[in-house]
């Protein structure tokens, strides 16, 4: 098992049904490869640093997952299909995770939640990065 | 023989941010932060005038492209011009 870093840019035309059905059909095959989700972020509404497909805004969603390279390849394979994603990419940010990684990651991205709910406070995020930063690499189309 | 004029006196040390505070994290999706380090005209500053370490500044790096990738910070230019 993986761990592995996906945003995917949706079209601003995209409704709230079209945005649902594709963050359910990728927490569907990230479970199906019997992977597990350690935070799904709607970012909303970005301004883009250059146009995409002819689109100036797009709409971001972060998710951070263990899995296999299996299932990032059929995520990718997905989005490649699909119109409404603009652009999307993966980054690997740990080459193992085990069960227990995992769960420990899921509590410390519910713990960031609430910090975040109770307070501006986002430095809890930085302690994973720093020590997977030499492992990342990118995955593009 | 006339004395070279001390070009030192007013150049201050440059340090690299990341070592001196170890909370800075490099992160591809801290847009804030990547910004301090590209040019207006969106290129990455070079080592040798911003001042950062040769770990940090491979770091930075891989992370700007990653940033400019998803469209966080732009190849060129300001922001889409």
């Amino acid at each position: 098992m993986r761990r592995y870093e996906t945003i995917f840019i949706l079209r601003p035309s995209a409704g709230e049904e079209e945005i649902n059905r594709i963050v359910g059909s990728t927490t569907q095959i990230i479970l199906d490869e019997k992977g597990s989700i350690i935070e799904l972020n709607k970012w909303g509404m970005k301004k883009l640093a250059y146009l995409i497909k002819k689109e100036s805004l797009g709409y971001y969603i972060f998710c951070d997952f263990a899995g296999t390279p299996d299932a990032v390849a059929e995520i990718e394979r997905k989005f490649r299909i699909d119109d409404l994603v603009l652009k999307y990419m993966t980054i690997k940010t740990a080459g193992s995770i085990t069960e227990e990684e995992i769960q420990l990651a899921i509590t410390a991205v519910s713990e960031k939640a609430t910090a975040v709910a109770d307070g501006e406070d986002d430095d809890t995020e930085s302690e994973h990065l720093v020590e997977d930063e030499h492992e990342e690499d990118t995955d593009e189309e | 023989m006339a004395q070279r004029p001390q070009k030192k006196l007013f150049t201050r040390k440059k340090t690299c941010r990341f070592c001196g505070d170890k909370d800075l994290a490099i992160d591809y999706k801290d847009v804030k932060t990547l910004r301090n380090f590209v040019s207006e005209r969106g290129k990455i500053i070079p080592r040798r005038i911003i001042g950062t370490c040769a770990t940090h500044q491979r770091q930075l790096c891989e992370a700007i492209k990653q940033a400019r990738q998803i469209a966080f910070l732009p190849y060129s230019g300001s922001s889409q011009g």
